[in-house]
């Protein structure tokens, strides 16, 4: 699991659903979409340190230009390490608030010829982020 | 032939001091059973002093106590008109001290094997400690009720010194089996002491065997 | 409502420990106590019983005293009213399953419970039968049915499904939800099962050394780190496999099967049989209809 800290900067809300902007560094902002409301978590205020949580294998990664891509977080980074399994394999990616884990297929991986110091773009989409108190 | 009067006299003392018994036991048992009493150990010493001490000490003690020379002997044949000393009621009292922890005793280990939720379970459904008693405790330990009437009447059918001591040798009155063997082996009439001998000796064996049937749940694998 | 307050010196095995609580329980609801063995959770249950007296303290159910120390109020077990289910059942073993239940009727009470209570357990074709030719789960029902047919407003549960295989105790966990709600009682449970207590109960009291450590919700107060995943449940972890990069681990959740990828960092510090909770956000599953 991908885990960074950071502060909740703003909260959008719609009846049950909240999307909840959540700031990482100066320059990183992850956004993600909950079925929680500041009445139904408390943890939910603009202001309160909070987790961000997201798995290996929603990590999308991108050689190209992604801005027609419909995902809402998007990182910059760089490869630090690729590690081939039969089906799957882990990369390692170096970014500005820290390293991320992505799990793609292996087939993938060769198909795009990602190599290590290579510049990508990390994206995950806001319904695949938790947050965590 | 035989004199079947002490035969009928000693089934009759052991029936009634068998009865005698259960009625003062099941109090006795449950108070040994679940007292925390400080003085729980002194009584319950007392109620196991027959299992050791020589019924001719027993029998002595008593046939002081209850004699009219003595002032508690005195007062109960002067109030009441009850003379225990060479009477069938003696030997009663006699025969239910000296048995007393073989009604007790079963019992009391009977009732302290059962787990104790069973009691608690019974009070936690509204029931009072005498509904208790006998709706569910008393139900479940029948072997254990069963082993201690049987211990006691054999028991008592068995004894010779504490009756000797106290109730004496009058025929009808209180010349039980035990005592008629040892006059026919004193008057040298072998063959009537045999005859009384064996019938105490099959009479015993059947009442034991009958309880080990029981109780080793062998009867019930033979009815079904 | 109950509300209590409970002091006792107890003998434990591992030496003398105080207990000292503090219970505060709405009408209604269903509260566990949670803790290691020997910290006193029985004895909470049996001094609410009145099986076990208590140093001192008070006990209100509803506006009366069951207990108080200082106004020497203390009411038998017989007067207290309530349902108990003992950890072993305590099922009078001279009694078919029937005469159990008819046992703890009222003097002059509706017999009709006794129908109710046998078809709500299901235990119809087991009423003539004597206690010991019962399975646990048998058992556990007639315990469940006996303790309710006084029509008590509090029932107290020692570990009930301790005994129990875990398909036999989601189904019991059901049958004690199901009398819970229709007899509106208030219920106390005395529980080492994490998974039953999220499952089972609105509070959750924790217990260590006697005393109370935490109060709460059960799932925010075994969650320590409030997670936003709407998908959550909790499990225990039966088997953890290496594949490729990743690790599977299955867990079992009730009574199915998960099996969830894993990072060798997320592994770690987890072994076979481990409670974890299993979580995900609202967004991924689908819904099929059977």
């Amino acid at each position: 699991m991908n885990v960074f800290s950071g502060h909740i900067s703003d909260i959008q809300i719609s009846k049950n659903l909240s999307m909840v902007s959540v700031q990482i560094d100066e320059r990183i902002e992850l956004k993600t979409i909950l079925v929680e409301t500041p009445n139904t978590a408390s943890y939910l205020k603009k202001g309160s340190a909070v987790d961000v949580l997201f798995k290996e294998t929603e990590v999308i990664i991108s050689k190209g230009d992604p801005s027609f891509i419909s995902i809402q977080n998007k990182i910059p980074a760089v490869i630090k390490k690729c590690d081939s399994g039969v089906l799957l394999s882990k990369i390692l990616l170096n970014t500005a608030i820290g390293d991320i884990v992505a799990i793609v297929t292996t087939e993938i991986l060769n198909a795009l010829v990602l190599k290590e110091n290579e510049e990508v773009i990390v994206m995950i989409k806001a319904n695949e982020i938790m947050l965590s108190k | 032939m035989i004199d079947w009067a002490p035969i009928i006299l000693t089934t009759k003392l052991a029936l009634v001091t068998t009865i005698v018994l259960l009625i003062i036991s099941i109090p006795l048992a449950y108070w040994l059973a679940y007292s925390k009493s400080r003085i729980k150990p002194i009584v319950e010493t007392l109620v196991s002093m027959p299992l050791v001490l020589p019924p001719t000490v027993l029998g002595f003690y008593l046939l002081m106590a209850f004699s009219p020379g003595n002032s508690f002997g005195s007062w109960l044949q002067d109030v009441f008109g009850i003379r225990l000393i060479f009477s069938f009621s003696g030997l009663v009292i006699g025969s239910v001290i000296y048995s007393l922890p073989f009604m007790v005793g079963p019992i009391q280990s009977g009732l302290s094997g059962l787990p104790n939720s069973l009691q608690e379970a019974s009070y936690v459904l509204g029931k009072s400690k005498l509904k208790t008693l006998f709706s569910v405790l008393l139900p479940n330990i029948k072997p254990s009720l069963l082993t201690g009437l049987v211990l006691a009447f054999a028991h008592t059918v068995g004894e010779f010194g504490v009756v000797l001591m106290i109730g004496g040798n009058i025929p009808e009155k209180t010349k039980v089996v035990s005592i008629a063997i040892y006059d026919e082996v004193e008057a040298l009439n072998y063959s009537n002491a045999n005859m009384y001998s064996l019938l105490l000796f099959i009479i015993t064996f059947i009442i034991l065997l009958f309880v080990y049937l029981i109780n080793g749940g062998y009867l019930k694998r033979f009815w079904k | 409502m109950i509300k209590a307050t409970i002091h006792k010196a107890l003998n434990t095995a591992v030496g003398s420990m105080k207990l000292n609580v503090q219970l505060s329980i709405e009408s209604g609801q269903l509260v566990t106590l949670y803790g290691p063995s020997g910290v006193g959770k029985t004895s909470i249950l049996r001094i609410i019983a009145g099986l076990l007296s208590a140093d001192s303290g008070q006990i209100e159910v509803d506006g009366v005293f069951w207990l108080d120390h200082e106004k020497k109020i203390d009411f038998s077990p017989q007067q207290r009213k309530i349902g108990y289910v003992f950890q072993d059942y305590a099922l009078f073993p001279n009694m078919t399953v029937r005469e159990n239940l008819e046992f703890a009727l009222e003097k002059g009470q509706d017999k009709n419970i006794i129908e109710e209570l046998i078809s709500i357990v299901a235990l119809d074709e087991l009423q003539n039968r004597k206690p010991n030719t019962l399975s646990g789960g048998q058992q556990q029902r007639v315990a469940l049915a006996r303790a309710l047919v006084r029509k008590p407003k509090v029932l107290l549960l020692d570990e009930p499904l301790s005994a129990l295989d875990i398909k036999m105790r989601s189904k019991l966990q059901d049958y004690i939800l199901k009398v819970h709600r229709e007899y509106k009682l208030t219920t106390i449970l005395v529980s080492h099962d994490i998974g039953e207590i999220i499952k089972m109960s609105d509070k959750v009291y924790c217990l260590e050394d006697g005393k109370v450590t935490k109060v709460g919700d059960s799932l925010s107060v075994f969650t320590d780190n409030r997670l936003s995943g709407k998908f959550q449940f909790t499990g225990e972890v039966i088997n953890i496999e290496s594949e490729d990069v990743v690790f599977i681990v299955t867990v079992l959740i009730g009574n199915n099967v998960v099996r969830v990828i894993a990072q060798e960092s997320e592994i770690v510090d987890l072994a076979i049989g481990d409670k974890v909770i299993v979580a995900s956000k609202a967004f991924n599953p689908v819904l099929l209809k059977v």
